[in-house]
């Protein structure tokens, strides 16, 4: 090999490394926050303020805004349903009229239990952990 | 006076020479007034480019102080609305006169050989355009904002398998929050306009080097 | 083309018109900007119900994510908008060979009346 194409090969694979190295440093723009999450769980209403029959919308304060869950009770079942569409990620709300809850974006429908009755959603609500201690009922909130 | 200036800025730059025969050369007869509509979208670029640079001053990108941010520059800051209004309808005409010239450049066929890399690099920039409207639409950390942000970066959740990644890189973490608005502020105000700037310096300079189509 | 090139060069011919159009393509944006200035929506608000609407250059995406329930979703969030997208930015390649013309054509006016029916579908019905 002569001495001159052995320097352009070099510098060729140098620059390819570089190349190469631009790529692996790609990971930096992927910030997963993932690792961080945790169940929080968050203090909500009194148990006496839970519904007797059907569906309640609770509202409590998390780092700095208020969220929201459903509150569920179907004949001896008590269940918290979370509000975030599995189709687009929209806040679902609950309709007292159809009895069903109904997403403003794209018209995804769930019955009470959280199963999809219309639309275009892949997936039922998610079930949120919960439970009761010293009179107040606790929400699990993954964030 | 206004020509000696000139005179001399020429003779450090050297710019008008190799510009002679671009600004002499003959035009096709059957030009018109739909010709314009490149330029008069460049025009539309450059006034969301001014006042971009203008709402930058008050803007402060993070979750905590946008949203009041902008509310400071509506209520305090002398035409901050007037200038936030001009922001916004210039990128609506630029879409506009954007797409026009489209239309104008397909109906004349303008896109034909030599000229199929010129029609995709305003193609790209179309998209570039796009793009700097859907993350300027965060930017004023409001429900509209908050809301539309969520279901176009949930929509990257439906690939099969990458899904979730593409999701968590557009939004810099598991939801959109005060990360990712820092994210498209970034993308807004430097990676997309830089990308159009880039984009743009070909589109016009292949217009130079091919002169303008004839037509039909 | 010479003998006449002094009435049709770009400079100083047809740049008077060029000034025209980018002074009218200003006075429109300063004119809709005055008539029509933008509002400061309500904050952040997780528990109010609300129902977002995008910038009218992509209602056409956010209709087409209603028409694929499921496990179809992909087809209305990254197949369609994406052979949307390609064959627009391809076009001088579908206008190849001797029927090219015709095939850019459909695919122009396909692509309009997609687009164009998209986008109408919300505004219209006021989902």
């Amino acid at each position: 090999m002569q001495r001159r194409d052995f320097l352009s090969w070099l510098l060729k694979s140098a620059y390819g490394a570089l190349g190469l190295g631009c790529l692996a440093a790609l990971p930096y723009l992927y910030r997963d926050g993932r690792g961080d999450i945790k169940t929080f769980f968050v203090k909500t209403i009194d148990v006496d303020d839970l519904p007797r029959i059907g569906v309640k919308q609770v509202e409590f304060p998390f780092r700095g805004l208020t969220h929201k869950a459903f509150v569920v009770r179907r004949d001896k079942d008590l269940f918290v349903l979370s509000p975030v569409c599995s189709h687009m990620g929209c806040y679902v709300n609950w309709n007292f009229v159809e009895n069903e809850f109904l997403c403003p974006c794209h018209g995804g429908r769930y019955d009470m239990t959280g199963r999809v009755t219309g639309g275009p959603p892949p997936k039922p609500l998610t079930r949120l952990p919960h439970f009761i201690k010293n009179g107040f009922f606790y929400i699990g909130i993954r964030a | 006076m206004i020509r000696a200036i000139t005179n001399l800025l020429d003779s450090w730059f050297g710019i008008k020479e190799p510009h002679r025969n671009f600004l002499a050369r003959a035009l096709p007869e059957k030009i018109n007034v739909s010709y314009c509509l490149g330029g008069m979208a460049f025009t539309a670029f450059l006034i969301s480019l001014i006042t971009g640079l203008l709402l930058s001053i008050y803007y402060v990108p993070s979750g905590r102080d946008a949203y009041s941010s902008m509310v400071a520059l509506h209520d305090k800051v002398w035409f901050g609305w007037g200038i936030r209004s001009i922001h916004k309808w210039s990128a609506n005409l630029l879409i506009i006169f954007v797409l026009l010239h489209a239309v104008r450049v397909f109906v004349h066929r303008a896109y034909r050989p030599p000229r199929e890399l010129n029609w995709m690099a305003g193609a790209i920039g179309f998209v570039l355009i796009m793009a700097s409207g859907f993350t300027g639409y965060l930017l004023p950390w409001d429900q509209k904002a908050y809301w539309a942000t969520v279901v176009g970066t949930s929509m990257a959740r439906t690939v099969p398998g990458a899904g979730p990644l593409i999701e968590t890189l557009l939004r810099g973490g598991p939801e959109v929050a005060g990360a990712t608005l820092v994210r498209f502020y970034s993308l807004h105000v430097l990676w997309i306009p830089f990308g159009l700037m880039l984009v743009f310096w070909a589109h016009f300079h292949m217009v130079k080097r091919q002169g303008i189509s004839g037509g039909l | 083309m010479s003998q006449n090139g002094k009435k049709k060069a770009l400079y100083p011919y047809y740049l008077r018109y060029v000034l025209l159009a980018a002074l009218l393509a200003i006075e429109a944006i300063i004119a809709t900007a005055l008539l029509y200035p933008p509002r400061v929506g309500p904050a952040i608000d997780l528990t109010a119900p609300y129902q977002p609407r995008p910038e009218w250059y992509f209602l056409w995406i956010y209709q087409l994510l209603r028409y694929f329930p499921g496990k179809w979703a992909i087809m209305g969030t990254v197949l369609l908008p994406s052979i949307f997208v390609l064959s627009f930015v391809l076009i001088p390649f579908i206008d190849r060979g001797r029927t090219g013309r015709k095939k850019a054509i459909t695919a122009g006016i396909i692509l309009f009346i997609a687009l164009a029916a998209l986008t109408l579908i919300p505004v219209l019905t006021g989902q």
